[in-house]
């Protein structure tokens, strides 16, 4: 069971939580100037303890594009670790979800994905997979700079906190500009879309930490839950003064949006969305029942178009194809329950 | 292995801040120095004259600073060509850097201190690490701290003529010692 198959703490408005620890080898130049034979020896170094731990090793220098894609999709590798083109490898564990890549962005990013809000908890899974490699390699450190990562913007802890949340009704308020330049000024940012490639934000919002130098790990895990828990707050403002509007609009938008993503023969990804938001929405107003946050949250990511594909028995091979599929999956899945 | 400062070329003993490369016939040589001895090896025409010195990696704020080297270059910070400008450790190219944000090494930190630091002002406001640190270092540093007080101890003992003691803190000494020669071989 992976993290999108899942719920957990605030669950009605927090769909995930992100704890990256971005890590190098001191004895090696960093991925932009590594050589392959010196990229192979980093792996030789740093994948048979993961391995012996269970984690299933995967070659993404032998993975189709569509694979890799796949990976990207459910949030285990990054667009830029995708695009590599040295050797580099995907540690994966489920269950807390744990993807280590190595030898992408920087030679070692340990990442512990949770279903809902646990920013403590993903960290302290993140930080038990460093204690096995750390005692065994130098890594990269500098007493001023802390932890030197191959992106400037990453330095003294190289911890990357991000949160994904679902704010509809303060998307919809439109106060949500005012908010992010607000967070920016606390060293946050918020950044509207569900991963990279999908355009349109539908009320999914990712809110991170953008600095990491300066402010130790606590610091940065506190500071990114207590202002995840004030947007919450606001978020449950606005859909309080949603509710003492006449209902009827919008519990008319909700209900048809459930029952085409129930019935409908085709559902492409930008129309998919849109329904999820509602839905979603209606579930938390109460207006929606029988469909869960981790059926929507399964939905979101076996509904991306590489992981769709994949899911097939037979490759769909037109975009036609694809959103038949995805209306298909979306109504087997809803049925079940 | 990085090395965490680089050290002169000439004298190996101060950190090498300016760094000389020419062309002659087709051939070049490149030498990285400190700022004493590269004034010297101007002096006594070793080096040619101070537009052959493609740069400094130095922190262009201590630079002004230090009075000799900005003598020496006969003006307070020599804009240099980036693109000429390479990491002494990976060979990476400033301009590199700067373009795509992208830093070559651990070396380029140090290397680049000067060029990389308001860019690191802009991101992380001038701030210095706070939090966790590497489990090797910190072991290192606590068996340094030991071995500082172990030292003390066997003074006393040595002076209060406790001989059978001193001796027992020699051999502790002497065993965390071998273990530093076994894995000091890394930063800090
Ligand atoms: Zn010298
Ligand atoms: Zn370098």
């Amino acid at each position: 069971m992976a993290w999108y198959n899942d719920r957990g703490k605030a669950s009605e408005s927090v769909l995930c939580t992100k704890v990256q620890l971005r890590r190098n080898l001191g004895a090696y130049p960093f991925p932009v100037s590594l050589e392959a034979a010196s990229a192979n020896e980093i792996l030789q170094k740093l994948s048979p303890p993961l391995e012996a731990l269970g984690f299933r090793k995967i070659n993404f220098s032998d993975i189709s594009a569509i694979m890799a894609t796949s990976y990207v999709e459910k949030h285990y590798a990054s667009p830029a670790f995708a695009s590599v083109g040295g050797p580099h490898v995907l540690l994966l564990q489920e269950k807390p979800d744990i993807a280590v890549t190595l030898c992408g962005e920087d030679h070692l990013r340990i990442c512990c994905i949770l279903p809902g809000l646990d920013p403590k908890e993903a960290f302290a899974h993140a930080s038990e997979i460093e204690r096995v490699l750390d005692g065994e390699n130098e890594l990269a450190f500098d007493p001023d700079l802390g932890y030197l990562t191959q992106s400037p913007a990453d330095l003294g802890t190289g911890l990357s906190v991000s949160v994904m949340l679902f704010l509809p009704a303060l998307a919809e308020s439109l106060c949500i500009g005012s908010l992010a330049s607000h967070l920016g000024k606390l060293g946050l940012s918020l950044r509207g879309g569900f991963g990279e490639g999908v355009s349109t934000s539908c009320g999914l919002f990712e809110l991170s930490n953008r600095v990491t130098l300066g402010k130790d790990e606590n610091e940065i895990l506190s500071l990114v839950e207590e202002v995840t828990l004030q947007i919450l707050e606001r978020e449950e403002e606005a859909r309080r003064a949603i509710r003492k509007e006449p209902l009827d609009r919008l519990t008319d938008r909700i209900r048809r949006s459930e029952a085409i993503l129930k019935s409908a023969l085709l559902l492409s990804s930008e129309e998919f969305l849109r329904l999820f938001a509602d839905v979603r929405l209606g579930i938390a107003l109460g207006i929606v029942r029988g469909i869960t946050y981790e059926q929507l949250s399964t939905l979101l990511v076996e509904g991306m178009p590489a992981t769709l594909t994949l899911s097939a028995d037979t490759t769909p091979r037109s975009e036609h194809a694809r959103d038949a599929l995805r209306a298909k999956r979306v109504q087997a899945l809803l049925h079940e329950a | 292995m990085i090395k965490s400062t680089m050290l002169c070329e000439q004298c190996k003993k101060r950190t090498a801040t300016v760094f000389y490369n020419e062309k002659l016939n087709g051939r070049s040589r490149s030498l990285s120095l400190c700022g004493e001895c590269a004034s010297k090896l101007r002096e006594s025409g070793e080096i040619r004259d101070v537009t052959s010195m493609i740069g400094s990696f130095a922190d262009p704020f201590s630079a002004l600073q230090d009075e000799r080297f900005g003598d020496f270059f006969g003006l307070r910070i020599l804009r240099a060509k980036e693109e000429k400008i390479l990491c002494p450790c990976c060979g990476r190219a400033l301009a590199a850097i700067l373009n795509d944000g992208k830093v070559g090494c651990a070396e380029c930190y140090s290397a680049f201190s000067g060029e990389l630091s308001p860019l690191l002002r802009s991101l992380h406001g001038g701030a210095t690490h706070r939090g966790r640190i590497p489990s090797r270092l910190l072991a290192r540093r606590a068996r340094i701290e030991q071995l500082s007080r172990l030292r003390e101890e066997l003074q006393k003992a040595i002076t209060e003529e406790k001989f059978e003691e001193a001796a027992r803190l020699r051999d502790e000494i002497r065993v965390l010692e071998e273990q530093k020669e076994g894995n000091g071989n890394g930063l800090v």
